[in-house]
C-alpha cells in the first residue's frame, strides 16, 4: 500500500506493466485508497475518543489576529479606566499599573538613525530619486531601474521598508 | 571580449523544487507502554508542533502545524490530514491550512483536530478524556483570549487534570541551565516574532522584555517579495516552500552588513558567493528538421529575397529619375531667378507652389541631399550588377535627339523609356565616379596619416586621442539630450514647448497687425539665415526628426570605433579596457552582477531564463532582525534591545555594569528555529563585544538544535517535581478562578497588571 508517491496526483509510476489507458486511473485509485487508509487510521472526522464524555462542540466566532489584538487592547483599557475611576477619591483602592501586556513588551523604535540602503539592490543607498523616493546605489541603477520604473512598482519597492502610501 | 567570456566556467545552478513528498504516514506510538499519569509536553508552535511524553529525551512527534480537509468524492466523505500526513500527497499538501493567523491561534476547531491527532499518535488510551497533565508553550505576554480558549479546550474538551503554561524561550533557557537559578539573557528567534528576555535567578523579567514583530515567516515572505521585484518577468511562480528552502539553505547573517555589502557585488566575491537557483520546468524540444528540408527552406527564402530586392530596386530607380528631373528643373529655375527682382521671384515661386524663397531653398536642399544619398545606395547596390548593365549600355538612345512632333505614339513611348534608361545609367556612372573619387581621397588621407605617424607618433596619438575625447563627449551630450527630450518635464522639452507656443502666438499677431511690424521673421534684413548651407542642418534636428538623430548617433559611434581601432593598433598605451565598448562591459555593471551574477547572460538559454541569482539577498534578509527598519518595522533590533537591557537596566550605569548585567552577558542564550541561520551567533558576539565595556566576559550559547529547546525544557521541568508542582493549574483552580487566571512562575507569563 505504501508504494512510491510521485509529485503529481495521477502519476502512472505505480503500474508500470499495465497498458497506458487504464494506467492513470489505476494510479489515482491506488493513491486514493492509500489516502483513505491513512485518513481512516487517523480517525479524524470520526467521533473523537479523546474528548470528554460531556463534550459539546462550542460555538466559536472566528476572529483574525488583528481583531484579537484590538480586542485585547479594548479589554486592558477597559480594566484600567474602570479601576482608576474606582481609585479616584478612595484611599483603599490602588490604581492599576500595567505590568506585562502584549503592547508593553513591543520593542520601541530604534534611537539610532535608520541606515539608508538601496531599495533595489540592498547596497548602500546614498541617493534618493526626487520623483518617487526610491533610494538607489548609483547612477546605473537609477538610469536602468528607478527612472523607467512603471507606475505602481515604486510603491512595491517602498512597501518593503514600509514607506509606501497607504490609502485609508 | 568573447574569448575572455569563454574561459569562464559556467556556474552551477541548484534546482529548487518543493520538498519531496513523504512516503510513509506518521507512526503511532506503542499503546502498551502508555502511562496515564505521565505528563505530556506539547510545543504548539506556529510553524511546527512538537509533542511527546516527558520521560523521552526528545519529542516523539515533530510535524508542521497544519491540517488539510480532503474531500473523497467517490465515498462522499471528508478526510482530515494533519502534520506530516499532509505531505503524503501533492493535492493534500497544497491545500493545507494552519490554525494560526500570524502569532495567534485563530481556528480552534483545527486546534482540536490537531490535538486529537496528536493524542492518537502518542498512543494514549483515553478514559473520559485525557488523564495526563499537559505542559504547553505560550507566546510572551500573549493576549488573554488565547489562554481562555486553551483552558476551555484542555479542561472542558479533553478533561485534563492540570496544565502548565510557559514561555517557549524560557523553557529553552531552563533546559540549558537546569539549575533554574541562573541569571542570563534569552534571544528567541521564532517563526512569527523575535524576543529578547532578561532572566534573573532563573525567572523571566517580562517588564523589561521586548518583542520584535519579525520572524522566520516574515523573512521568507520578504525574500519572496525581493525576488519577485528583482525578476519581474520570471516565467514561473515559486511557492512559499521553495522560498523557505532558499532561506534555510543559502541565507546567512553578515558579521558586518555595511562592510560586506560594499564588496559583495564584485567578480571575485560572486564567483564563490553567488547562488544560482533554478525553477524546475519541463523543456520543450523542437522537432529537428533534416538537412535537405533546411536547404530547400533556405533556397526558397533566398529566391523570394532576390525577387523583392529586384522589385525594390526598380521602384527606387524610377523615383530617383523623377527626383533627378525635378532637381534639374528647379536648379535651372534658381539660376534663372538669380538676377530677377524680388517681387518677380516671389510670384514665380508661389506659382510653383512655394511659400517664399526660403521654403524653396529648403526644398531644393532636401532634394539634393536625398539625391546624393540615393545615388550612394544605388552605387553600392549596383556594383555587382554593373557588368550586366554595361552590356545594355550599348543600347542606342537614338530617339532622344528627335523632337516629339516627329515621332509616332509608339516611338514617343519608346523615347520615354530610353530617357529613363539613360538617366539611370548616367546617375550610376556619376555615382561610380564619385565613389572612385572618395576612395582616392581616402587613400591619400591614409598615406598622409601614415607619414605623420612615422615622423611624429606622439603628436599623432595626441591628436587622435583629443579627437576621440571630443567625439565621446559629444556623444554623451547627444544621449543626454535624447533622454531629456523623452522626459516631458525636462528643461529642454519645456524650452521647446515655449518656443512652439511663442511661434504660434507670432502667427496670430501677423494677421492682425501686419502693418505695424517693421521687421518680422520673414523680412528681417539682418536675417541671413539660409545664406550658408550649414544653416539648413537645423532641419535634421532631433526635435523634428528623431530618426535622423539616431542615425547621427550611430554614425558617430562608427567614427569612435574607427578611431579606437587606430589607437589600439598604434598607441601602446591604449588597451581594450579603454574602449567605449569595454566600459559597457557587463563586468562593470553593478546591475548585471546583481541580476545575473559573475557570468555573461544569455537571454535565449531556457535554463538561464528560469534562474535567479541570490547574492545580496542572502544577507539582506536575515539582517532585518538587527535592523527591523529595513523590513518596515519601526523597532529597534535585537542587539540594540540587548544593549539597553544590559547597560541601562538592572542597576547598570554608563561605564559601570551591575553584577546582574555582568551575569547576563556571561549567559546569553540563543534559541528558536530562526536561530539556525548561519552566522547569527558570531554576529551577536561581535555586537556585544562592541557595546559592552572592555574586558566584560561574554558568553553566548546555543544548543545543537534550537528548535527543540522549548520542548526539552518542558520535559526537564516536569522531571523536577518540586518546581513542576508549583506551575500546574489544576482543574479545581480553573473552576474556581475562571479563564482569566494566571499562575505566575519563573518560566511563565506574568499578570497583566501590578498587584
Amino acid at each position: 500500500m505504501s508504494g512510491g508517491r510521485g509529485s503529481n496526483g495521477n502519476s502512472n509510476m505505480y503500474n508500470g506493466n499495465s497498458n497506458s489507458n487504464s494506467n492513470s486511473n489505476d494510479g489515482s485509485d491506488e493513491r486514493l485508497l492509500f489516502l483513505r487508509s491513512v485518513g481512516e487510521r487517523n480517525e479524524i472526522g470520526f467521533p473523537s475518543r479523546f474528548k470528554s464524555a460531556h463534550y459539546k462542540k462550542p460555538s466559536r466566532r472566528h476572529k483574525s489576529a488583528r481583531q484579537l489584538i484590538s480586542d485585547e487592547n479594548k479589554r486592558l483599557n477597559g480594566l484600567l479606566t474602570k479601576a482608576n475611576k474606582a481609585a479616584e477619591g478612595s484611599t483603599t483602592v490602588k490604581r492599576l499599573v500595567p505590568k506585562a501586556t502584549y503592547f508593553s513588551v513591543e520593542a520601541p523604535p530604534s534611537i539610532r538613525p535608520a541606515k539608508k540602503y538601496c531599495d533595489v539592490t540592498g547596497l548602500k543607498g546614498l541617493y534618493k530619486s526626487p520623483t518617487n523616493n526610491i533610494r538607489y546605489y548609483n547612477a546605473e541603477i537609477y538610469q536602468l531601474i528607478v527612472k523607467p520604473m512603471a507606475p505602481g512598482v515604486d510603491q512595491e519597492y517602498l512597501k518593503l521598508r514600509g514607506a509606501n502610501f497607504v490609502l485609508k | 571580449m568573447s574569448s575572455r567570456d569563454a574561459s569562464l566556467t559556467p556556474l552551477k545552478a541548484v534546482v529548487i523544487d518543493d520538498p519531496p513528498l513523504r512516503q510513509t504516514p506518521e507512526p503511532f506510538d506503542e499503546q502498551s507502554t502508555y502511562d496515564p499519569q505521565l505528563p505530556i509536553a506539547i510545543d504548539f508552535g506556529s510553524s511546527k508542533l512538537r509533542a511527546g511524553f516527558v520521560n523521552q529525551s526528545a519529542p516523539t512527534h515533530v510535524f508542521p502545524n497544519v491540517l488539510t480537509k480532503f474531500r473523497d468524492r467517490k465515498l462522499n466523505k471528508n478526510f482530515t490530514f494533519v502534520g506530516n500526513d499532509t505531505l503524503l500527497d501533492q493535492a493534500v499538501r497544497s491545500q493545507s491550512k494552519s490554525p494560526f493567523d500570524g502569532p495567534f491561534v485563530t481556528n480552534w476547531n483545527f486546534t482540536e483536530e490537531i490535538l486529537d491527532y496528536t493524542f492518537h499518535h502518542l498512543g494514549i488510551v483515553p478514559e473520559n478524556g485525557i488523564s495526563n497533565p499537559i505542559l504547553l508553550t505560550e507566546r510572551m505576554a500573549t493576549v488573554q483570549s488565547q489562554r481562555a480558549n486553551w483552558y476551555q479546550i484542555l479542561f472542558e474538551t479533553y478533561n485534563v487534570p492540570g496544565v502548565t503554561f510557559g514561555i517557549d524561550s524560557l523553557y529553552g533557557f531552563y533546559n540549558y541551565y537546569p539549575s533554574g537559578k541562573q541569571t542570563g539573557l534569552v534571544i528567541d528567534c521564532g517563526h512569527e516574532d523575535t524576543n529578547v528576555i532578561p532572566i534573573v535567578d532563573g525567572a523571566g523579567i517580562l517588564t523589561d522584555a521586548k518583542r520584535i514583530n519579525w520572524g522566520g515567516h516574515q523573512a521568507v515572505d520578504y525574500l519572496n517579495d525581493l525576488m519577485a521585484l528583482k525578476y519581474p518577468y520570471f516565467p514561473t511562480k515559486m511557492s512559499y516552500l521553495q522560498y523557505e528552502t532558499m532561506y534555510q539553505d543559502y541565507c546567512y547573517v553578515s558579521r558586518n552588513y555595511d562592510e560586506d555589502v560594499d564588496k559583495i557585488l564584485t567578480l571575485e566575491n560572486l564567483d564563490t558567493n553567488d547562488i544560482v537557483v533554478e525553477a524546475p520546468f519541463t523543456e520543450v524540444l523542437q522537432p529537428q528538421k533534416t538537412e535537405e528540408e533546411l536547404r530547400i527552406q533556405a533556397e526558397k527564402r533566398r529566391e523570394t529575397g532576390k525577387r523583392l530586392q529586384e522589385q525594390a530596386r526598380l521602384k527606387r530607380m524610377e523615383k530617383l529619375v523623377q527626383k533627378q528631373e525635378e532637381f534639374e528643373y528647379f536648379s535651372k529655375l534658381r539660376d534663372q531667378l538669380i538676377d530677377e527682382p524680388k517681387k518677380k521671384v516671389l510670384s514665380v515661386l508661389q506659382n510653383a507652389g512655394f511659400d517664399d524663397e526660403r521654403d524653396f531653398k529648403k526644398y531644393l536642399h532636401g532634394l539634393e541631399q536625398s539625391l546624393k544619398k540615393a545615388q550612394m545606395v544605388e552605387a553600392e547596390d549596383d556594383s555587382h550588377l554593373d557588368d550586366m548593365n554595361d552590356d545594355k549600355s550599348t543600347q542606342k538612345f537614338d530617339l532622344l535627339d528627335i523632337a516629339d512632333e516627329d515621332l509616332n505614339e509608339d516611338q514617343i513611348k519608346e523615347k520615354r523609356k530610353q530617357r529613363f534608361m539613360k538617366a539611370s545609367q548616367d546617375a550610376r556612372r556619376k555615382a561610380r565616379e564619385e565613389k572612385e573619387r572618395v576612395a582616392k581621397e581616402e587613400e591619400e588621407e591614409r598615406l598622409k596619416e601614415q607619414q605623420w605617424r612615422e615622423t611624429d607618433l606622439n603628436g599623432w596619438i595626441k591628436d587622435k586621442r583629443l579627437k576621440l575625447n571630443k567625439l565621446i563627449k559629444r556623444r554623451k551630450e547627444k544621449l543626454k539630450l535624447r533622454d531629456e527630450m523623452k522626459d516631458r518635464k525636462s528643461q529642454v522639452s519645456q524650452n521647446r514647448m515655449k518656443n512652439l507656443a511663442s511661434l504660434a502666438e507670432d502667427n496670430v499677431k501677423q494677421g492682425a497687425k501686419r502693418s505695424r511690424h517693421q521687421a518680422t521673421i520673414d523680412n528681417d534684413p539682418n536675417d541671413t539665415f539660409g545664406a550658408n548651407d550649414e544653416d539648413w542642418l537645423i532641419y535634421t534636428d532631433i526635435t523634428q526628426n528623431p530618426e535622423a538623430f539616431e542615425e547621427a548617433l550611430e554614425y558617430e559611434y562608427k567614427d569612435i570605433v574607427e578611431l579606437e581601432r587606430l589607437l589600439l593598433e598604434h598607441d601602446p598605451n591604449f588597451t581594450e579596457e579603454d574602449t567605449l565598448e569595454a566600459q559597457y562591459d557587463w563586468r562593470n555593471s553593478i546591475l548585471h552582477l546583481f541580476l545575473r551574477g559573475p557570468r555573461p547572460h544569455d537571454s535565449e538559454n531556457i535554463h538561464e531564463q528560469h534562474q535567479m541569482h541570490l547574492n545580496v539577498e542572502r544577507t539582506r534578509v536575515p539582517e532585518i532582525v538587527f535592523q527591523p527598519t529595513m523590513g518596515g518595522q519601526d523597532q529597534a533590533g535585537i542587539c540594540e534591545l540587548a544593549e539597553t537591557i544590559l547597560l541601562k537596566k538592572f542597576g547598570s550605569q554608563p561605564g559601570k555594569l551591575s553584577q546582574t548585567s555582568i551575569d547576563m552577558a556571561n549567559n546569553v542564550f540563543i534559541t528558536g528555529g530562526n536561530a539556525k541561520v548561519p552566522g547569527l551567533k558570531e554576529r551577536i558576539v561581535k555586537e556585544f563585544t562592541g557595546f559592552l565595556p572592555v574586558g566584560t566576559n561574554i558568553n553566548i550559547n546555543m544548543s545543537s538544535d534550537p528548535s527543540l529547546d522549548a520542548w526539552k525544557g518542558m520535559a526537564a521541568l516536569a522531571q523536577n517535581e518540586e518546581e513542576y508542582k508549583r506551575t500546574i493549574i489544576s482543574r479545581k483552580e480553573y473552576e474556581e478562578y475562571g479563564p482569566d487566571y494566571i499562575k505566575e512562575h519563573k518560566l511563565g507569563n506574568t499578570k497583566y497588571f501590578e498587584d
